[in-house]
């Protein structure tokens, strides 16, 4: 098995401390995720209503905000709508009770935002927000490289220091999703979302075990291990340990 | 009563008039048959003898309604020769004006006989009735007054012993129950509904008190293990130097631990999750949902999941039609089912997953070989909280089915569970039939 990366720490104050705003307006749970992203590398400033949030992220100066669905005073989407018209363009997330979700929420992520419903990992919610501090991704490549790893999207063809992969078309799926967030913490429910387009929380090991077969493959006995398993967080493809 | 008094007054009085107009016409017979002086002197007698007080008016008249005898001064308007007895007020001479009961009748001669009886009796008859009926109320009204207030102290005294009832309900007594009787009337048949209420919620109570037995249990047994490894972890000898290290055995009970309370988190999120779909009645994200696209989604995603546990995982047949439903859930329910059917299965075993369209509906179903669910498990283990002992020493929540029951009832979904019919161990087969979409 490969190495064990430790939490996501270290990796996140390479970059300048993000700013995020948070609005929500249940002040316990505020508080909680304010204090974890602040342990994350985060610098959080809080706002408790939609007016108030609306007000204060038009002023801008945020990397990213994070928007509860239901506020008092101006319901979340609308907010987002709102920013959209005034032309801000910050990545939003937005938290939804389950039964809140609807086809507006579930399309935000169209529009290259995300949203995530509660109750949440709060490494989850970090992950999510680094995902999206770190868009966008170039999707017109035709060949992808990380390290000795090249996958080739028009020929359908994977090789590591020139050793060919055979991969089946799911496992090529999960491979591209990694090599295109290369040194990114991707959760299990992240993959199960992106590559799957599944949201729901599954029993098993469901992502390890399709994250094993391709590391099989992809990481033979006595290579450098690419595929990294982050304790509490999930996995990561990068260079070196 | 009131009624009843009156109809009594208006029988009375009716009798009373039938009787004066038969008396009237009787009269009249008598006297026409007379002959005229004995007629005349038979009127002076009637207008002053003290008849008069019943005959209130004699009265002799011609053709011309002219007065030839009698004590009517005028013609009382209205009367008709020969008519029927009408009631009118005449004019009796030395008298007032009075209300009476005249009939005219044509002697043979041409003349007119006008005979008028006073209402006077009647009025004596109404008021002795009246004063019986009221005579008669008032003991009625006394007893009916006495007989409600006994009624109403009895039913309140029944009522208070309910309220007693109730507030030791409220006390937190559940068992205690309302005084029903053998509900032959309707405060008893109240209290035998709020009783059989009672009974009801009394046994949801014990259900999930023992679904928060069993919960309690399951989040304890790994808190447990989590709290042993930790105070092992901070007792070790800290001159452990023989591989692996005591940072490595720090590491590792740090890791078990973790693994310990993820399975918590799994129980309570998965509640929390079941809890939302019942509630929330989450229909917003419905849409179209190809049940084939569905299949072969989930079997792309366990695939390997199966082979991992040397099971084979079977795409059978499954019919191109579609349902109305969300699919994330949908997918969640197929996924469940079919994690369950591979937890259960021996190695070696085979899962398979179908659907077919039949009778306008569409029919998911997933087979295993493994033990099946006994025939008595079968319904409860999709209600809200039940977890079979079996499951107990499985990984994961171990409230998947209830997670599958609560979808199927936000998609109406009917949800059978038989034996598969495999060997040598019966098999779990488990049918899921929605509505199908026309298209």
């Amino acid at each position: 098995m490969s190495a064990v990366v430790d939490a996501i720490v270290p990796d996140m104050l390479h970059a300048q401390c993000p700013h995020v705003l948070l609005i929500e307006d249940d002040a316990k749970l505020a508080l909680d995720v304010a204090e974890e992203l602040g342990l994350r590398g985060f610098t959080v400033t809080m706002a408790e209503t939609g007016p108030d949030g609306l007000d204060r992220a038009s002023q801008g100066g945020f990397d990213v905000l994070v928007v509860d669905r239901l506020l008092p005073g101006l319901d979340g989407l609308a907010l987002i709508e709102q920013l959209r018209r005034q032309g801000t363009r910050t990545p939003v997330l937005v938290l939804s009770a389950l039964s809140a979700v609807d086809d507006r929420v579930s399309g935000l992520k169209a529009g290259g935002d995300d949203y995530l419903t509660k109750p949440f990992a709060m490494v989850e919610l970090a992950a999510r927000l680094e995902a999206l501090l770190r868009r966008p991704i170039e999707a017109r490549e035709s060949m992808l490289q990380v390290g000795p790893l090249v996958m080739d999207l028009i020929e359908r063809s994977v090789t590591r220091d020139g050793r060919s992969i055979e991969l089946l078309p799911r496992e090529f799926r999960l491979l591209e999703y990694l090599l295109r967030r290369p040194d990114r913490v991707l959760t299990r429910d992240m993959l199960l979302e992106d590559v799957w387009h599944y949201r729901f929380i599954p029993q098993t090991n469901l992502v390890d075990v399709h994250i094993g077969k391709l590391r099989r493959k992809v990481d033979a006995p006595g290579e450098t291990p690419l595929i990294h398993s982050i304790r509490g967080a999930g996995f990561m493809l990068r260079i070196g340990t | 009563m009131l009624l009843q008094s009156a109809l009594i007054f208006w029988q009375t009085t009716s009798y009373q008039i039938m009787r004066t107009d038969l008396l009237l016409s009787r009269e009249a017979a008598l006297i026409t048959a007379q002959t005229r002086p004995v007629l005349d002197q038979q009127l002076r007698m009637r207008a002053s003898d003290d008849l008069h007080l019943l005959i209130a008016g004699a009265g002799l008249f011609d053709a011309q309604h002219r007065v030839l005898n009698g004590n009517l001064q005028t013609w009382p308007e209205g009367l008709q020769p020969d008519g029927p007895v009408l009631p009118l007020v005449v004019h009796p001479t030395g008298q007032g004006p009075r209300a009476v009961r005249a009939q005219a009748v044509r002697l043979r001669n041409g003349d007119i006989l006008v005979l008028a009886r006073g209402l006077r009796d009647l009025e004596e008859v109404r008021q002795i009735v009246l004063r019986a009926l009221l005579l008669c109320a008032v003991p009625g009204i006394l007893l009916a007054v006495a007989g409600g207030a006994w009624l109403s102290h009895r039913a309140l005294l029944r009522v208070g012993i309910m309220h007693r009832a109730i507030d030791r309900i409220m006390a937190g007594d559940l068992h205690e129950r309302l005084p029903a009787g053998r509900e032959r009337d309707d405060l008893d048949r109240l209290a035998g509904s709020v009783n059989r209420m009672l009974e009801r919620l009394e046994h949801l109570l014990d259900e999930i008190k023992g679904v928060g037995d069993d919960i309690a249990h399951d989040l304890r047994t790994p808190l447990a293990r989590v709290r042993t490894r930790l105070e092992r972890a901070r007792d070790a000898p800290s001159g452990v130097e023989r591989p692996p290290g005591r940072a490595a055995l720090l590491t590792e009970a740090v890791d078990r631990a973790i693994a310990d309370l993820d399975q918590c988190f799994a129980v309570i999120t998965a509640l929390l999750r079941i809890g939302e779909i019942e509630n929330g009645r989450r229909r917003a994200a419905f849409t179209t949902v190809a049940m084939d696209e569905l299949v072969a989604d989930i079997v792309d995603l366990y695939e390997p999941i199966a082979e991992a546990r040397q099971v084979v995982l079977v795409a059978a047949r499954c019919d191109a039609v579609h349902v109305h439903g969300d699919r994330d859930l949908l997918i969640e329910l197929l996924a469940n089912l079919i994690d369950n059917a591979i937890k259960f299965t021996p190695e070696g075993g085979r899962v398979e997953i179908g659907g077919v369209a039949r009778n306008g509906e569409a029919v998911l179903h997933v087979a295993d070989t493994g033990p099946g669910i006994a025939a008595a498990e079968r319904e409860a283990v999709l209600g809200r909280f039940y977890r079979s002992d079996k499951s107990r020493h499985i990984a994961g929540s171990g409230l998947g089915l209830s997670l599958v029951g609560a979808i199927g009832r936000l998609h109406d979904a009917r949800i059978a569970i038989s034996d598969a019919g495999t060997s040598p161990l019966p098999g779990c087969r488990i049918d899921v039939t929605l509505a199908a979409l026309t298209t």
